[in-house]
């Protein structure tokens, strides 16, 4: 469906006290989200995850690299062109509170794309209408409800799935998901999750899942694949269960040994993995980018960076020059 | 140093109605909570079950068409806040009452620094040396994982969502309030800032003699942080005790269905199961009865009729009928 390869991106910052300071986003960053596939990227804050979900969905250019969506690479289009491609990938906003227009109610969020759609195939009022009530049981609240009302009037697991439903309206081949069930509550995130896998299933949709739950990248199919991307680099990937189960990279056995463990009912897993000190996104590293934080790092860590294969005949993708399997996720107490 | 006072606060049958077209409906029914001096509560619930107006009214800051019907929110030191409005009420909140509100994402001022921000809080409460204030805001910032300066340096649009919520908390924690509020703080963090957060908040906590209550839909969350927890429904609090024994041993049904619908991280993935149906709305909230009974499996006939009032015994409060009659051993402290 779409691929990515190389994709860079620096946000330069102007008008600080301290002298402008580039962000680099994304170090090039390889992708690939296969028709009806899914793909979660789970990350540290500001590690470049809602960049890319941008990127992938056409609202934001990259520096270098290319995109490939079915095919067709990306960078020689006029925008127009390009325009027409990116429309069937929508985008879940991370934040259901910007989301959506404050000063329309639900009923005119969801009917203004409806309505365009029914004009441009022909279809009725009555459709549209219809159609409005259709996105809204699927995504598991009540039209009759939420329909007249203004997003203010909502919780928040309500907009989420306002949200949700909106993306829906344009029968898209693709759903970037930035943190789009963390507002949903528990009881109602399975619902959710199993929503995307049975649009993927059924409707051939493919996802891009980013997240910090990552319990939650399981349940949208086994099939899955999992990304883990640190300071705008991919430095693990491979299958969902593989990458949960027996994580390779130092940065993604810390990722997991922080899920906080459900006392009473879990008890941490034996060989939780602690970074050495916090985060200094200010540092310029030449070796690898988590050497500073690794509790495993060498001096070959430090003076060359690692890149992303099957170094040590892992299943999974990594960079590290040190990769070994831990066991760091909590695990259920039994009684 | 600031002087350690860790107020208690009593949340007596407080009800609070949202105006809408079919009339004033109640968000909370007749809550009652009490948060012990010194600990860190939890409350998490269904979207809807009314935590964000709770959160709200413990600042008396239930917005129109909202309002405060009935009921007292009794802090120590400060009175019934339910009763105080004008400047009284300007004063406690940010300095008495810390509080991230949920929407804190949002909330910052897109057209000023978060610096500027920041001295605009201070001058509005009268703090003498905005230098310090300053400083500790980078301290803060710097203990949360963040380059202080550039932070404060940054426009809201330059900050991932995650740096945003952190921004949030540190005004919440930078006028030194006794009390804090946290609505949903760690929502839009990856695990490790949200493990440093967490550590960070209960740091702080211990360290200034805090009482402090976390609102959260994550339940990892409180049980990592929190003392005692509160879990609400359809606006009531429908159980609440010691959080191990809440996780470890639930009672009320609903806190049942709700650990079991938690996504697994191992095994086999279908352990978890969706609670059925779905929660009520303002609109669907039965008028009688217990309002979890749609969805409950231990549902008796009395269920459709009668409203389960809390029942404490020991540590744990819960509210229905089938828990109603099961006797576990006293303990020492009064919870409810
Ligand atoms: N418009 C922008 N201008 C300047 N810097 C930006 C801009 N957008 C993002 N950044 C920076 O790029 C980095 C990556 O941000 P991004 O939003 O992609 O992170 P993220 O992985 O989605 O984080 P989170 O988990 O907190 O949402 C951060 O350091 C952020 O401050
Ligand atoms: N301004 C408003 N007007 C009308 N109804 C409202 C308003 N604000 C909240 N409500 C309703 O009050 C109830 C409680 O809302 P509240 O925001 O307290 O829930 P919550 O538990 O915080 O949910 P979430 O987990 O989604 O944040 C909901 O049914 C909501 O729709
Ligand atoms: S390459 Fe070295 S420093 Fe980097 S994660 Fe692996 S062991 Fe740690
Ligand atoms: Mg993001
Ligand atoms: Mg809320």
């Amino acid at each position: 469906m779409i691929t990515g390869t190389g994709i860079t991106k620096t946000y330069k910052q102007r008008g600080h006290i301290l002298g402008g300071r580039d962000v680099q986003a994304l170090r090039g960053v390889d992708f690939d989200v296969k028709k009806g596939g899914a793909v979660t990227f789970i990350g540290e804050s500001g590690c470049g995850k809602t960049t890319l979900g941008r990127i992938v969905a056409g609202l934001e250019t990259c520096d270098s690299g290319e995109i490939v969506i079915d095919g067709t690479p990306m960078s020689g289009l006029r925008h127009r062109q390009r325009q027409a491609h990116f429309r069937r990938i929508q985008l879940i906003h991370q934040d259901p509170y910007s989301a959506l227009n404050p000063t329309r109610t639900i009923y005119q969020t969801l009917h203004a794309p409806l309505a365009l759609r029914a004009r441009q195939t022909g279809r009725s009022k009555a459709w549209a209408e219809e159609r409005a009530r259709e996105l809204l049981t699927l995504v598991g609240i009540d039209p009759g409800y939420v329909l007249p009302r203004y997003p203010h009037q909502l919780s928040g697991g309500m907009r989420q799935r306002v949200v949700i439903a909106r993306a829906l309206t344009v029968d898209p081949e693709m759903l970037v998901a930035d943190e789009s069930v963390s507002m949903i509550d528990v009881s109602l995130r399975l619902g959710i999750l199993a929503l995307l896998k049975d649009l993927r299933e059924r409707l051939g949709v493919s996802v891009l899942f980013i997240t910090h739950d990552i319990a939650t990248a399981r349940y949208i199919g086994e099939d899955g694949e999992l990304y883990v991307i640190y300071r705008g680099q991919v430095v693990e990937r491979g299958p969902t269960e593989t990458v949960i189960s027996a994580p390779v990279h130092p940065y993604t056995q810390a990722l997991l040994s922080a899920i906080p463990v459900l006392r009473g009912v879990e008890r941490p897993g034996a060989e939780r993995v602690e970074p050495t000190e916090a985060l200094d996104e200010r540092h310029v590293d030449t070796g690898c980018l988590f050497a500073r934080r690794c509790p495993f790092r060498t001096d070959e860590c430090e003076a060359e960076r690692p890149s992303l294969g099957n170094g040590g005949g892992t299943p999974q993708e990594h960079a590290c020059f040190h990769p070994r399997p831990r066991s760091v996720i909590p695990v259920e107490a039994c009684a | 140093m600031t002087e350690s006072f860790a107020p208690g606060v009593r949340v007596r049958d407080l009800t609070v109605v949202y105006k809408t077209p079919a009339g004033e409906l109640p968000a909370l029914a007749g809550v009652g909570l009490t948060l012990a001096p010194g600990t860190i509560t939890g409350i998490v619930g269904e979207s809807g079950s009314g935590k964000s107006t709770l959160a709200l009214s413990l600042l008396n800051a239930v917005q129109p068409p909202g309002r405060i019907k009935e009921g007292s929110v009794e802090i120590d030191g400060l009175g019934d806040v339910v009763k105080l409005d004008g400047e009284d009420l300007r004063q406690v909140r940010g300095r008495k009452v810390g509080y991230v509100f949920q929407a804190a994402q949002n909330s910052l001022n897109p057209l000023k620094t978060v610096g500027k921000q920041l001295l605009d809080l201070g001058r509005s409460h009268d703090v003498a040396d905005l230098q310090a204030l300053v400083r500790d805001a980078r301290e803060l910032l710097g203990r949360m994982g963040l380059d202080g300066a550039r932070v404060l340096d940054s426009h809201q649009h330059e900050l991932s969502g995650g740096m945003r919520q952190r921004v949030g908390i540190m005004l919440a924690l930078v006028l030194n309030a006794h009390l804090v509020v946290l609505d949903e703080p760690t929502t839009a963090l990856d695990m490790i800032t949200q493990a440093t957060i967490l550590r960070i908040v209960r740091d702080v906590h211990h360290e200034r003699g805090l009482t402090t209550l976390i609102i959260t839909h994550d339940m990892g969350v409180a049980a990592e942080v929190t003392d005692s927890l509160a879990v609400m429904y359809g606006g009531r609090v429908v159980e609440h005790g010691p959080t191990t024994e809440v996780l470890g041993a639930p009672q009320h049904p609903y806190t049942q269905g709700l650990i079991r619908a938690i996504p697994r991280l191992s095994g086999d993935i279908d352990e978890a199961r969706a609670l059925p149906g779905r929660p009520p709305t303002l609109g669907t909230m039965p008028r009688e009865g217990c309002v979890f009974r749609e969805r409950c499996p231990l549902r008796m006939d009395v269920c459709d009729t009668v409203d389960p009032a809390p029942v404490t015994r020991g540590e744990r409060t819960v509210a229905c009928h089938a828990v109603g009659h099961q006797v576990s051993p006293p303990r020492r402290k009064e919870y409810a």
